[in-house]
């Protein structure tokens, strides 16, 4: 029987057999793609949260996968966007695609693993009750240095390889925000993970820290010093340091724009490390305010 | 018992042929038509047909009924329709991740992203197929040009 012979539904059968014409998603592409069922849990959990009255550490078993969904999603869309200002032929490359792959499989690892223990009602961070949650924790380790060190891939092509017609303000500003945002996070959050926990010191003697009571949707202690607040101002540099910049490109002198880099990743450093140090102090961000 | 091998033996084999399918679903490269055809269409048709001789031999005389939850526990308690319902769920549920994996497919949404909301839907079905939906519609929402 010749081909033509086979009848159209036959024919349309046999294309949902094919390969899904092996169009591979280009890096950008690709990390908007892992963003999208990480938002797509958000409207669950939320729902989860007004329904479900199990707590760990005081506040909603919901409230943590809700948190990393966010600002997982947040960090594969940003990568996405200032993956524009790459060359193009690094940003399309050869190598860019095995490292939008990774980020994208250790995100998803991260949030699904954080909501399967949340759903369940057990901690995924520092959980090394038995060998199998101690391992999943290592790896939850792994993951999120991938996705951060694959954040400053990114960084330093930014600035190396920067595609053309880039401002030196977004240039400078994602460039250096994503390398310095990244290099403050594995200092924090790897202090952090070596912990046994988030708190530092404890309201009283015999007072367990809780999560109860926190901060509005960042949940950071008012007691005690919480090491949450540090990792936040690091980790979200990635993303203001190139707003800073590109709102330099328009606003202001092109003779001004490093030197506004510069003061804004001062400034970024300075407040990491200033919370950095009142946590270990075991204070808490802003004071009892 | 049936043809000589208890619901629990039955249980089994038709776990056993689900996750065959939700294995190669995940796991297998797409190259391969005949490979894919099985968790596409053989496995759903034949888990489907145990489904079809359980509801055949054994739904008429069984107690209760659709018409309330009680009557659907009552039902569940004839052993025989309830391994007919859990093949049910295997059938369907694979037969949809088929349909999420060739459509995400089409879609250009890379394997990676595939397979957490295939194994999604492989353990807790109806969540997996929210994902897939929620994250095909917004792709197709934010527009293929804009992110290339």
């Amino acid at each position: 029987m010749s081909r033509a012979a086979v009848s159209a539904p036959a024919a349309r059968a046999a294309d949902a057999l094919r390969p899904g014409a092996d169009r591979p998603a280009g890096p950008a592409r690709l990390l908007v793609q892992g963003a999208l069922p990480m938002l797509a849990l958000v409207p669950l959990c939320l729902i989860a949260l007004a329904a479900d009255e199990r707590t760990l550490n005081g506040v909603s078993v919901w409230a943590k996968p809700l948190k990393f969904q966010l600002s997982v999603a947040l960090h594969l869309l940003t990568l996405a966007v200032l993956l524009r200002c790459v060359a193009p032929a690094w940003a399309k490359g050869r190598a860019m695609r095995p490292l939008a792959l990774a980020l994208v499989g250790a995100g998803l690892f991260e949030i699904a693993y954080i909501t399967a223990k949340a759903a369940a009602g057990e901690a995924s961070h520092f959980n090394v009750d038995d060998p199998f949650h101690a391992a999943m924790y290592s790896l939850m380790g792994v993951g999120a240095v991938t996705l951060v060190a694959g954040a400053a891939v990114i960084g330093w092509l930014i600035l190396r390889r920067p595609a053309d017609g880039l401002g030196p303000g977004l240039r400078l500003g994602a460039g250096w925000g994503l390398i310095l945002g990244a290099g403050a996070t594995l200092i924090v959050a790897g202090y952090l993970s070596s912990q046994g926990g988030h708190w530092v010191g404890a309201p009283g003697a015999d007072v367990p820290p809780t999560d109860a009571g926190g901060r509005p949707i960042v949940g950071w202690s008012r007691e005690v010093g919480d090491l949450r607040a540090p990792h936040f101002f690091a980790t979200h540099m990635m993303q203001v340091l190139p707003l800073v910049g590109w709102a330099a490109d328009r606003l202001a002198p092109r003779r001004a724009r490093p030197h506004i880099i510069a003061l804004a990743a001062a400034t970024g450093l300075a407040l990491v490390a200033g919370t950095f140090a009142q946590a270990l102090a075991g204070a808490p961000f802003l004071g009892r305010l | 018992m049936l043809f000589g091998l208890t619901w629990e033996g039955w249980f089994s084999i038709a776990g056993s042929l689900a996750m065959l399918g939700w294995a190669i679903l995940i796991l297998a490269p797409r190259r391969w038509p005949a490979l894919n055809a099985a968790p596409f269409y053989l496995l759903p048709a034949l888990l489907s047909g145990g489904y079809a001789v359980l509801i055949l031999l054994y739904f008429a005389d069984a107690p209760g009924g659709f018409d309330s939850l009680a009557g659907v526990a009552r039902l569940f308690e004839s052993e025989p329709l309830l391994l007919a319902g859990w093949i049910h769920y295997l059938a369907f549920d694979l037969f949809v991740g088929g349909w999420i994996a060739r459509r995400a497919d089409a879609a250009g949404i890379s394997r990676v992203v595939q397979a957490p909301i295939l194994a999604t839907t492989f353990m807790l079905g109806p969540i997996g197929l929210l994902l897939y939906l929620a994250s095909e519609g917004a792709l197709r929402a934010a527009g293929r040009r804009a992110l290339a």
